[in-house]
């Protein structure tokens, strides 16, 4: 089978995806979307592979997928034997809870970032400030698991909710979002970026 | 400046700052890197690389030295740059040194003073053993009505105030508990919480306080809602 | 915000779109050092620019010119042309603009950036540096008194991927100039052509003291990539960097030189401090300088 991923670099949700397929080791074909200036994600062509008209998206085979993280749940599903990304058990509940909040609350770090590094209008002050809610939820929950004794955001080893929710954390300064009052945010994301497979993206930092 | 400024304050928890990390922090609108070398205690610098004004929270520590993440120039725990990647075979001048301020860690706290020539000590607050962390939160509001909402606060059991100090609060709470919460300013309407407890030995008694202190949070910020 | 009163500034040519942004028939409203403003596109090529006032009426006409995929504007009356950049007349050149990305810093931050060699292994590590090699060699600085221009020259830099046709690592030779407080340029070894040289741009439009928009028109021998990847290359490159310059403190650049200690590695900003220092630049700059 091939895997396809229709992919933009600076985009924070390709990029969940590009890490799930490092970590498996899966080889995949690359097919480039000039997103911006070229707005190719809302062309004719494009809008055939994803009517949303948004990125990432990716071929399986037959399969045509959108959103990040369904495809960050079918790459686990499918092709980690390991169960560790995409636990089976009583973990799994908790793992969707999280990855869907990556989708959704936490996608006001995207906005505010589209806004002030692409020019995107919209209520900024909104995004932000919407931003800093969803970052304080997951680090009182971070809190919570240091005091544990866990790194991760669900069980004893990552799993895609900590893909998911990297992206637009360790961005959110690129929307003028800092991390000054996250200290469990940023010891999470330091362990996460020392994790073996892990690469960075523009805008985030390759030294740890 | 004057009295002010030459306060110690809390600004993060020891254990909450990783070995080999720099961190940001904001006391009183001044830019802080607090940082720790793979070993020993946290240091407490200005947040501004000395060549190109680099933020230095953002830098990246080897052994122990911190590297600005811009050029790699590496800064010894004395704030003596060390290493400048661009020039090999260069000894870096003396002048080139980062700003570092007074930092202490007790009680578990990392505290620090904007007076970087003549701090005062810092106060006695009282036994220093057996504090455990609990956690650091921020919270919108004003330093006083942080100060009273942490006193008339609901903490489960009957609480009292055992201690008052410019930027800490203790209070006991029930028979066994003691609570030390540093306040950090961070700007007029913005408060760091640091709190550390004895008689919290469990991590379950540490967790359920760290969940209450995000009801005190809740509350100070409904309240200035209402406003 | 309020418009400067800073005529050095005033009186510079300045980007204020990209060419294609503008739909034929509509406006952007934009600012320029603090001055709200009007660019509408009237014809396929024909754009005018106005000001606007707080209550968004038009007012006054501004100068316009269109090059190097930008268009242009000014406040004052320029003493300085457009830069003449003949690589961009070359039939043969690809000439790729990559749209404009905001940046929080003073306008000079971004040049400076941009001139930066000891930076390319740290921030574009495995792309335009390595951490290995990271001895920058000396190289000369001029003001060419002339054109009114910085330029550094004989510039060398080891890459393990200069450009998006690269195959292997290679000593690239850069030639920087600096035509204006608000642009500069390189001109960068092709890998294919050694005699040739690629040209990269980058036009700031100053919208306030420490609020930029950057465009990076390109004109590059390579007759393999396509312009999204070349387009891609050139934005992951500055998306590295604006994490810097939107990092660095005060974001107001300071020209007292024991404010922020150079090295040899960075004679050209040096250069270019001395230089906007003589010529009594105020917008954007820290120590607001006897007039």
């Amino acid at each position: 089978m091939t895997i396809t991923l229709y992919d933009y670099t600076l985009s924070g949700s390709c990029y969940k995806v590009r890490l799930l397929l490092r970590f498996l080791g899966l080889a995949y074909e690359r097919q480039q979307i000039d997103f911006f200036p070229g707005r190719q994600h809302k062309s004719l062509e494009f809008l055939e592979i994803n009517p949303l008209g948004q990125l990432p998206a990716l071929r399986d085979g037959t399969l045509m997928l959108r959103d990040a993280q369904a495809i960050l749940c079918h790459l686990a599903n499918t092709y980690d034997t390991s169960g560790q990304w995409l636990p089976r058990d009583e973990r799994f509940g908790e793992v969707m809870m999280w990855v869907m909040f990556a989708g959704g609350e936490l996608m006001n770090s995207s906005a505010a970032r589209l806004h002030d590094a692409l020019g995107y209008k919209l209520d900024i002050e909104a995004a932000r400030a919407n931003a800093h809610a969803a970052l304080r939820v997951l680090e009182d929950h971070m809190t919570g698991r240091e005091i544990a004794g866990r790194k991760w955001i669900v069980g004893g080893a990552p799993t895609i909710a900590d893909i998911a929710c990297f992206p637009y954390i360790a961005l959110s300064g690129d929307g003028g979002i800092g991390h000054e009052d996250y200290p469990a945010l940023r010891n999470w994301m330091r362990d996460f970026r020392r994790l073996d497979g892990f690469h960075a993206m523009p805008g985030v930092a390759e030294f740890v | 400046m004057g009295i002010e400024h030459n306060q110690w304050r809390g600004i993060g928890l020891d254990r909450q700052v990783q070995p080999a990390s720099s961190n940001p922090v904001i006391v009183n609108g001044e830019m802080l890197a607090m940082w720790r070398g793979e070993n020993g205690p946290v240091r407490v610098w200005e947040d501004r690389c000395p060549h190109r004004g680099m933020r230095l929270s953002f830098g990246f520590v080897r052994g122990d030295s911190l590297r600005c993440i811009y050029h790699g120039w590496a800064y010894r725990t004395d704030g003596q740059c060390v290493e400048i990647p661009a020039h090999p075979d260069l000894t870096p001048p003396k002048t080139i040194c980062a700003a570092s301020y007074p930092a202490e860690t007790r009680y578990g706290i990392v505290w620090t003073n904007l007076e970087r020539a003549a701090p005062s000590p810092l106060p006695d607050l009282g036994p220093e053993d057996g504090w455990e962390p609990v956690r650091s939160l921020y919270v919108n509001g004003s330093a006083a009505q942080v100060e009273a909402a942490i006193e008339a606060f609901d903490f489960g059991a009957p609480s009292m105030v055992r201690l008052k100090h410019a930027n800490a609060i203790a209070l006991g709470i029930g028979v066994e508990l003691e609570l030390l919460i540093a306040l950090q300013p961070v700007a007029d309407n913005r408060i760091g919480l640091h709190v550390v407890a004895r008689g919290a030995s469990t991590p379950e008694t540490r967790a359920s306080l760290a969940r209450r202190l995000q009801r005190l949070r809740t509350e100070i910020e409904m309240a200035q809602e209402k406003k | 915000m309020v418009a400067t009163t800073d005529t050095v500034a005033r009186n510079e040519w300045v980007p204020c779109g990209w060419l294609g942004q503008i739909a034929i028939g509509t406006n952007l409203d934009t600012m320029i050092f603090g001055q709200p403003i009007r660019v509408a596109r009237i014809a396929q090529d024909d754009y005018r620019v106005v000001e606007l006032s707080d209550a968004g009426t038009e007012g006054r006409s501004l100068p316009v010119q269109t090059r190097y995929n930008c268009i242009f504007t000014t406040l004052g009356e320029p003493t300085r042309a457009l830069p003449e950049i003949s690589e961009f007349d070359e039939p043969d050149r690809r000439i790729v603009g990559c749209g404009s990305v905001g940046v929080s810093t003073c306008p000079y931050r971004l040049i400076e950036n941009f001139l930066d060699l000891a930076h390319l292994c740290f921030i574009h590590k495995d792309i335009l540096g390595d951490p290995e090699k990271s001895e920058v060699l000396a190289y000369k600085t001029e003001h060419r008194k002339d054109a009114d221009e910085i330029w550094a020259v004989d510039c060398s830099f080891y890459q393990p991927a200069a450009s998006k046709a690269s195959t292997s690592g290679q000593m690239t030779k850069y030639i920087y100039r600096v035509m204006s407080p608000f642009s500069v340029m390189l001109y960068k070894t092709v890998n294919s052509d050694p005699s040739r040289n690629d040209a990269i741009c980058v036009f700031i439009q100053p919208i306030g003291e420490t609020q930029c928009l950057a465009y990076m028109p390109m004109a590059l021998v390579d007759d393999v990539s396509t312009d999204g990847d070349i387009i891609e290359f050139q934005q992951s490159i500055f998306l590295q960097d604006r994490v810097i310059l939107e990092n660095q403190r005060p974001a107001l650049l300071p020209l007292d030189p024991t404010y922020e200690l150079p090295t040899r590695a960075d004679a050209s900003s040096i250069a270019y401090r001395r230089w906007l220092k003589a010529m009594n630049i105020q917008f954007g700059i820290l120590e607001k300088q006897a007039a």
